[in-house]
């Protein structure tokens, strides 16, 4: 991919040698007024996603450690019943529940969405949001798997040890149990972050003409567009950007276990 | 403990159950129309006899590079009839795109078949061949018009054969005022139910610049910056832009889209189901597009593929191709079997004057090609 975003164009084939190398892709990413803000953009919806799921999901790993009890194996099953189903299918699926007509007319009288005008349009720049929910939906079980299997570590005596000398029920939490769980938490975090920012799928199904992520435009380039090259340095940069973050996140969580 | 090591094993199951299923399942693609397995007659037709020894020649085999559902027998009834002995083996691209890169590639099928204004790319590539047009029996059938859209310097590279209309499609319950200017597509009234394909060259580029009445074989800088900034102001407009014609079908059917850019096979289909739909005739002249086969340039079977392509020009082909996916073929001559009342008006079979007052896809290069794709990613990604 490397090497690909050197090439000035695609002509003579896709695997010929015959050609000078030149960095006219990345000047047109950074010259262009849209490409790096967007990838802002994606990296912004990224985090939230994966901080929604990430925050939707403790719970539910929580209950299954610490309160399903012999139903946990149960439980932890019907969490993984969807991905029985297509991840296309899913999708599709939050577009009738969420576009204009159709179910969302009904959701909107159910859920007191009347606000946004039951059976209207939603404004195109709420389309985002969509994307949003469906991708916090899609990614939660993802999410708690981690974590539980994190929970599930926690030598339960340190909580009966923090019981004992009279720590009550949310100290013991705080102290004890989100702490030794948080590992968990960062794996699950990252999983969906990662993977989120180059996501183009849902954008596409879900989303509207002004919810696109980089993914859409690296797609752009490797299908309409025809130009290997530029989708190729593109994809480089959003790389190296979420490796860079990915780092950084690593590195402030040493931190803060250093400090404490 | 035993709980907790029953129910360890279970999250180890589950885990594994779940990344197997989901690399299983997420491989997305929002391209339409998964490819089928190859299916040429050949394969139902009888092969079980063991071939004797002293046979001197095995069936010999042509491959085609072709778009999902042209596979079938139907669309090459001719060349199956005269050439049983010939296993017709279909690989697929998913878009015009796609089937340029393959051939690029080397995938090295003996026939390709794309659309306007591809053409010019595959000549520029050295991808495909003249067509002997000589030693076609109905290469005099096809009028003079989709002749010339596969003449390059004089020389014939390509073979029409299907084509259809691009234009806007509407809901005459919603917008009873009717249609009659592709400045619809931009139009603040329509808000939150236009829908707009998603392409650049093809599409987007063509249709801002016969609204703002430019030549679009020839935009300067200014003239293209204005075009951009015309698709960027109309995303507030646009619903979503389609990819595949089975999701704006959908849009329709569920009352998202009132209107949008469409070629007539959706205006057709939704017009059968009932749909209270018309098919604009813009003042600015409907859009069109035509499909085009070529024989590469690698081939070893080029008589064969001259075979196959003369067999697409035949009466029967031509019907199917009509009748059962009510696309337009080339010779005009086979449009009475045409009886189906639907049909006659998606295609416009009715109104002898109807090409004179459209447009077909002007040719680009690959140089304007790469802008426009790049103007339209631009809109995209504008904030």
């Amino acid at each position: 991919m490397a090497i690909y975003s050197l090439r000035p164009d695609m002509r003579g084939g896709l695997f010929t040698l015959d050609w000078t190398p030149t960095l006219k892709h990345y000047r047109t990413i950074l010259e262009g007024e849209g490409y790096l803000p967007l990838l802002g953009t994606s990296v912004r919806v990224a985090f939230v996603v994966a901080a929604l799921s990430t925050l939707l999901a403790y719970p539910v790993a929580y209950f299954l450690v610490f309160r399903a009890g012999k139903r946990a194996p149960l439980f932890l099953t019907l969490l993984i019943i969807p991905f029985w189903t297509s991840y296309l299918l899913r999708i599709i699926a939050w577009r009738i529940i969420l576009r204009t007509t159709g179910l969302y007319a009904l959701n909107s009288k159910v859920l007191l969405l009347d606000s946004f005008g039951a059976g209207e349009p939603l404004a195109i720049g709420l389309y985002r949001v969509t994307v949003i929910i469906t991708l916090t939906y899609v990614w939660i079980p993802f999410v708690a798997l981690p974590i539980y299997a994190g929970l599930q570590r926690i030598d339960r005596s340190l909580l009966e040890a923090a019981a004992i000398l009279g720590s009550p029920p949310w100290r013991s939490f705080v102290r004890v149990t989100m702490p030794l769980s948080l590992p968990g938490v960062i794996a699950g975090f990252l999983m969906v972050f990662i993977p989120t920012v180059g996501e183009y799928v849902t954008p596409v199904l879900v989303g509207g003409s002004r919810s696109s992520l980089i993914g859409n435009i690296i797609q752009t380039f490797f299908g309409s567009g025809i130009n290997w090259p530029l989708g190729s340095a593109m994809a480089l940069i959003m790389l190296l950007g979420v490796l860079a973050l990915t780092a950084l996140v690593a590195r402030l969580v040493d931190l803060r276990r250093f400090l404490e | 403990m035993p709980k907790i090591r029953r129910s360890s094993l279970w999250l180890t199951l589950t885990s594994a159950l779940a990344i197997g299923l989901l690399v299983a399942c997420a491989q997305p693609t929002a391209e339409p129309a998964a490819p089928v397995e190859p299916a040429g007659p050949a394969e139902a037709a009888p092969t079980a006899e063991p071939v004797q020894p002293a046979e001197p020649a095995e069936p010999s085999t042509l491959t085609v590079l072709e778009w999902a559902y042209y596979e079938v027998p139907e669309m090459w009834v001719e060349f199956g009839q005269e050439h049983p002995e010939v296993e017709v083996v279909f690989n697929f691209g998913a878009s015009d795109a796609d089937i340029f890169a393959k051939t690029l590639a080397g995938s090295g099928e003996d026939i390709l078949h794309f659309y306007t204004p591809y053409l010019q790319f595959y000549v520029d590539e050295g991808l495909i061949q003249p067509i002997d047009t000589s030693k076609m029996e109905n290469w005099d059938k096809v009028p003079a018009g989709f002749a010339d859209s596969c003449t390059v310097d004089g020389v014939v590279y390509c073979v029409p054969w299907d084509w259809g209309f691009t234009s806007i499609l509407y809901r005459t319950d919603m917008i009873p005022e009717g249609i009659d200017s592709w400045n619809a597509l931009f139009d603040e009234k329509y808000a939150g139910h236009v829908s707009m394909w998603d392409d650049g060259p093809v599409g987007a580029v063509p249709i801002a610049s016969v609204v703002r009445g430019y030549d679009p074989s020839n935009l300067t800088p200014d003239q293209l910056e204005e075009i951009k900034q015309m698709w960027i102001a109309q995303r507030d407009v646009n619903t979503f832009y389609w990819v595949d014609e089975p999701t704006l079908e959908e849009g329709f059917k569920s009352g998202e889209v009132w209107l949008a850019y469409a070629w007539n096979g959706a205006y057709y289909r939704l017009l059968a189901e009932g749909l209270p739909v018309e098919y604009a005739e813009p003042v600015e002249g409907r859009e069109s597009w035509i499909g085009q086969y070529s024989i590469s340039s690698g081939t070893e079977n080029y008589d064969l593929a001259l075979a196959f392509l003369d067999g697409k020009l035949g009466e029967q082909t031509a019907t199917r191709l009509l009748v059962d996916y009510a696309y337009g073929h080339v010779v005009p001559d086979y449009y009475s079997v045409v009886e189906d009342a639907n049909l006659i008006k998606a295609l416009s079979l009715d109104d002898p004057t109807i090409l004179n007052r459209t447009n077909f896809t002007v040719a680009i290069s690959r140089d304007e090609h790469d802008i426009y794709s790049q103007m339209w990613a631009e809109v995209k990604a504008a904030p």
